[in-house]
């Protein structure tokens, strides 16, 4: 249990929005360090591979790297909290519990790529993370740390807290940009990426609220420290929800890289009544599924890859044996549908048709023509919208039927 | 049920009491909370336990529901793959008065109603009820006595609020009772004008129960369960119990599962409202009493809605009602109804003494009674002991026949192979109600979203002793109340399909608390009754 919330999640850090406890805890050290030699930040984020918290798993540096060089005097980082897909439930407890070190890593940020603009951009269903943002963001604006930073950026630096709106798809790069200019959060087609081209046509950093509540860490302790936390060739740490038919859901930070089966039976209090295991969906839950067989897996970045699946936004949804997975899928399919913000045809009736096929599969009453369907829709749809929603939902659909092709009453298909 | 080890033979008791002497009354001697405090079951050691999970953490409950309360979950995640599925805007669980009161409303104001019976439309204990149903309508009468006789009856522990809906809705209750065909007893047309007849109730300053006969309960349910087959717009489940309710991630009620006995599988009801009209648990036979209730009487809705989230009360306050027969013991527990000493019966023990007001309210006539029996002055019969209801005292008052005014007890006595116009009948307190439940506001609503109650699950309406004739009125004032909300909501409440998120939450709890998981409930069918829920108990039943 000694590997259990060592940085982000630390008992000691829980302070809220009291930036004076924050910095009692150690906190603003990394943005002094930050200002003493902003030209290096790139580099230790670089030498600490830290990578995007939201799901892809990308280099944050290398991000960085681009908002940095993109041309332009005016420049956004963008802390994307709109987090709202079924079991994630980590920047919440970021933003509500220890607002400071978000703030704090996207004004490090703000001086790597220097920015003008901090927006916080936050998903208005989560009250609890709006308020203690907006009281934490204030007794920022009235210390003299901003001042520091606009002045080490060259211009005024101004902090923001934007409600999104609150929907699904409001989460993805570019959909945050339209929301942020106003409009409905529809997607865009990349490139141009939001680090070269994002708000009102500006440079814009967006990163997840995990990826930025390390950075201050990083800055602070140093990239050597970060990357002796992970196991293995991982670094860091890692938030990971826990949630399904386990003793203890709950969010935990554990190195990155622990063992998918740790993270069940050392730390989440091993299987609900008992159970036996059947399966995990990681992430948004719109990645392939872990079996029996990869309860070995490291749970970082690479390894989960490794298993053709994605690690996702950390998420860890546990189904026991006994559990149909078909009426989860059916579940999760349905909320994707309700998500599709409509403008790519193809996934607009896609994820419905998807849905309602699974919903008659689920409660019995499909054809096998319904079977059929879906198995074709799996194959068209993938890589037919802007974003990345609808080949998300198509891989959750694809892995149950491949491996779980018995509870849908058909035969399993060679590997 | 604790017997004492003394008591005056039944020949000897008999012959005292046919000698003709008029019975004194006896002082008591002890006060009635002392009385209460001494003898009443709810009062002794063996009825405390503590809850340690749930809303209720920490308060007092009997026991054996404590048990029921505290367990895990008849069915799991597995059970709903592939289970029927049913949606509606308003569920209804519960067979009885209440229940086809609440789906009769709702489906008046405009909802699509499905009606989930454990066992048959009418098996319950509505049908059970003989004494009648109050109703201020006399013509000295008012709402506010009606009010003030429930809430000093029920010790001044009922929530005022329902009391007052309560008194005040029952001149309507009673009015769309006779709308729908309802019979009650009148007075002679020709001297008093035909106009409807009140009778004195234990407890109450004025006489006004309406009765039919003393099958007042039957005929109630007569014309519900009539008018429920023909509205089209309820559909009935019949033999379908309630296993579990579903749950949306807010903590909401979004339906139940059922388990339908005649296909032996499950039925997922998905429905923006759920009433919750299951009874009360007289079946479990709380310290060995027996009881006066049906077969379906196990706590079932109490144990549904507390692992949901819901609030219950006064879990440790039961009605005992006085008059159960104790001879002989194959129909130990049945009810005489308390019509018969609203008449005139009296209670006399071994000594030949009247020793209370037969027209006490409940708890204190039954706590008097199980004093006599306590101290030796019960009359024992066959290993039976009880005290005697004289209703030879009756037959002498009606020279028409006992049968003609109580023709229940008639019938009842003769099954005894009693005649009661000549020999008195053996009584002993008999479990009759549960007084507590869920806790409702005035319209019917749970402190869980969604899930309304009406009936005898609900609590608070008669604090810790209800009076006679007031449960027939429960169950059409909530019922009606619950059924209008539950319609009214339908633009409010989501029509989304449900989980059992909250059994994983409650099992969860379980471990942490360290309490068994062995335990299942609800107990649905009690005894002999054993329908098994999966497959493989099934081929091993």
């Amino acid at each position: 249990m000694d590997k259990l919330n060592q940085v982000l999640l630390k008992p000691a850090i829980q302070v809220g929005a009291d930036l004076f406890a924050w910095m009692q805890q150690g906190g603003t050290q990394g943005l002094a360090t930050a200002l003493d030699a902003p030209q290096t930040l790139i580099q230790r984020i670089a030498d600490a591979d830290l990578r995007g918290m939201g799901g892809a798993g990308f280099p944050t540096a290398r991000k960085w790297e681009a908002a940095a060089q993109a041309a332009g005097s005016e420049k956004y980082v963008v802390c994307n909290g709109n987090e709202d897909e079924p079991g994630t439930f980590k920047d919440r407890t970021l933003l509500s519990r220890t607002p400071h070190q978000v703030i704090e890593g996207a004004l490090i940020a703000a001086l790597a790529i220097r920015a003008c603009h901090v927006i916080f951009y936050l998903n208005p269903h989560q009250q609890g993370s709006l308020r203690e943002m907006r009281r934490a963001v204030a007794q920022w604006q009235d210390s003299p740390w901003l001042e520091k930073v606009a002045k080490a950026v060259g211009q005024p630096v101004d902090l923001q807290v934007v409600p999104s709106s609150g929907r699904y798809i409001g989460g993805e790069e570019t959909a945050v940009v339209a929301s942020l200019e106003g409009g409905f959060p529809f997607p865009r087609k990349k490139p141009p990426f939001p680090a070269e081209s994002g708000v009102r046509g500006c440079p814009t950093l967006i990163n997840n609220t995990e990826t930025l509540a390390k950075v201050s860490h990083i800055i602070r302790h140093g990239a050597d420290w970060y990357r002796a936390l992970g196991v293995g060739a991982a670094s860091g740490t890692k938030l990971y929800s826990l949630s399904g038919d386990v003793m203890a859901p709950g969010l935990y930070e554990l190195p990155m890289g622990t063992s998918l089966h740790d993270l069940i039976y050392r730390y989440g209090g091993g299987m609900l009544e008992g159970k036996a295991f059947k399966a995990v969906f990681t992430g948004g839950p719109s990645n392939t599924l872990l079996t029996r067989k990869d309860l070995d897996v490291a749970l970082d970045f690479d390894s989960v890859r490794e298993r053709q699946s994605r690690l996702g936004t950390g998420a860890m949804i546990v189904i026991s044996e006994g559990s149909s997975i078909i009426r989860k899928v059916a579940e999760y399919i349905g909320f994707f549908a309700k998500g599709s913000c409509g403008q790519c045809p193809s996934c607009k009736c896609g994820t419905f048709q998807l849905a309602r096929l699974l919903e008659r599969v689920d409660s019995g009453r499909h054809s096998p023509a319904d079977l059929a369907a879906l198995r074709h829709l799996c194959q068209i749809l993938p890589g037919s919208g802007r974003c990345g929603l609808i080949d998300g939902a198509v891989t959750v659909v694809q892995s149950s039927l491949h491996t779980f092709p018995q509870e849908y009453g058909i035969a399993a298909t060679a590997d | 049920m604790t017997q004492a080890t003394t008591a005056i033979p039944h020949a000897e008791a008999l012959a005292r009491l046919a000698s003709g002497a008029t019975p004194t009354l006896r002082k008591s001697g002890l006060s009635r909370e002392l009385l209460l405090e001494r003898y009443h079951p709810d009062h002794a050691p063996a009825a405390a336990a503590t809850l340690q999970i749930g809303a209720n953490a920490g308060e007092r409950c009997h026991p054996t529901l404590a048990e029921l309360l505290q367990a895990n979950a008849l069915i799991d995640g597995f059970d709903l793959a592939g289970a029927e599925q049913l949606s509606t805007d308003v569920l209804v669980i519960g067979g009885g008065g209440a229940g086809a009161a609440a789906a009769l409303t709702a489906a008046s104001h405009g909802a699509d109603v499905i009606m989930a019976c454990k066992l048959r439309l009418g098996d319950s204990n509505t049908v059970m009820a003989e004494g009648g149903i109050q109703a201020a309508l006399g013509r000295d009468d008012s709402p506010q006595r009606h009010f003030e006789d429930t809430l000093r009856g029920g010790h001044y522990r009922a929530d005022p609020l329902l009391v007052a809906q309560l008194a005040s809705d029952a001149p309507d209750a009673i009015r769309w009772l006779i709308e729908l065909g309802m019979h009650f007893d009148v007075t002679d047309a020709a001297t008093d004008g035909g106009t409807l007849r009140y009778k004195q109730a234990g407890g109450c300053t004025q006489p006004r129960i309406l009765s039919y006969r003393d099958y007042t309960g039957l005929e109630m349910m007569r014309v519900l369960r009539e008018t429920v087959e023909l509205d089209p717009a309820i559909r009935l489940l019949n033999r379908c119990p309630a296993v579990e309710l579903l749950s949306h991630d807010d903590g909401s009620c979004a339906g139940a599962v059922l388990f339908d006995l005649e296909y032996q599988r499950f039925v997922v009801v998905s429905a923006r409202s759920v009433i919750l009209a299951t009874g009360g648990c007289g079946r479990l036979h709380l310290q060995g009493f027996p009881t006066s209730n049906h077969y379906g009487a196990t706590a079932d809705g109490l144990v549904l809605a507390y692992r949901l989230g819901a609030k219950l009360r006064d879990l440790d306050s039961f009605q005992y009602h006085p008059t159960g027969i104790a001879f002989p013991s194959r129909l130990a527990g049945g009810l005489i109804s308390e019509a018969a000493r609203s008449c005139g019966a009296w209670l006399i023990n071994g000594l030949g003494e009247r020793f209370i007001d037969e027209l006490a309210p409940r708890d204190v006539v039954t706590a008097a009674i199980l004093r006599e029996c306590a101290d030796g002055r019960g009359i024992e019969r066959d290993g039976r002991i009880g005290v005697f209801l004289d209703t030879p005292r009756l037959a002498r008052q009606w020279p028409e026949g006992i049968e003609h005014h109580l023709p229940a007890l008639a019938h009842l006595a003769a099954k005894c192979g009693i005649d009661p116009a000549t020999e008195p009948m053996l009584v002993y307190p008999t479990l009759h109600y549960q007084n507590g439940g869920v806790v409702i506001d005035g319209e019917g609503r749970s402190t869980v979203p969604g899930l309304l109650c009406a009936g005898e699950v609900s609590g608070g309406i008669h604090g810790r002793n209800r009076l006679m004739g007031n449960a027939l009125l429960d169950i059409i004032a909530f019922g009606r109340r619950a059924g209008q909300r539950a319609a009214e909501d339908i633009g409010k409440r989501p029509l989304r399909r449900g989980d059992i998120e909250h059994v994983y939450s409650w099992q969860r709890t379980l471990v942490q608390s360290g309490l068994p998981r062995q335990a299942r409930a609800p107990r649905l069918y009690p005894g002999p009754g054993h329908y098994p829920l999966h497959r493989n108990e099934r081929s091993l039943a």
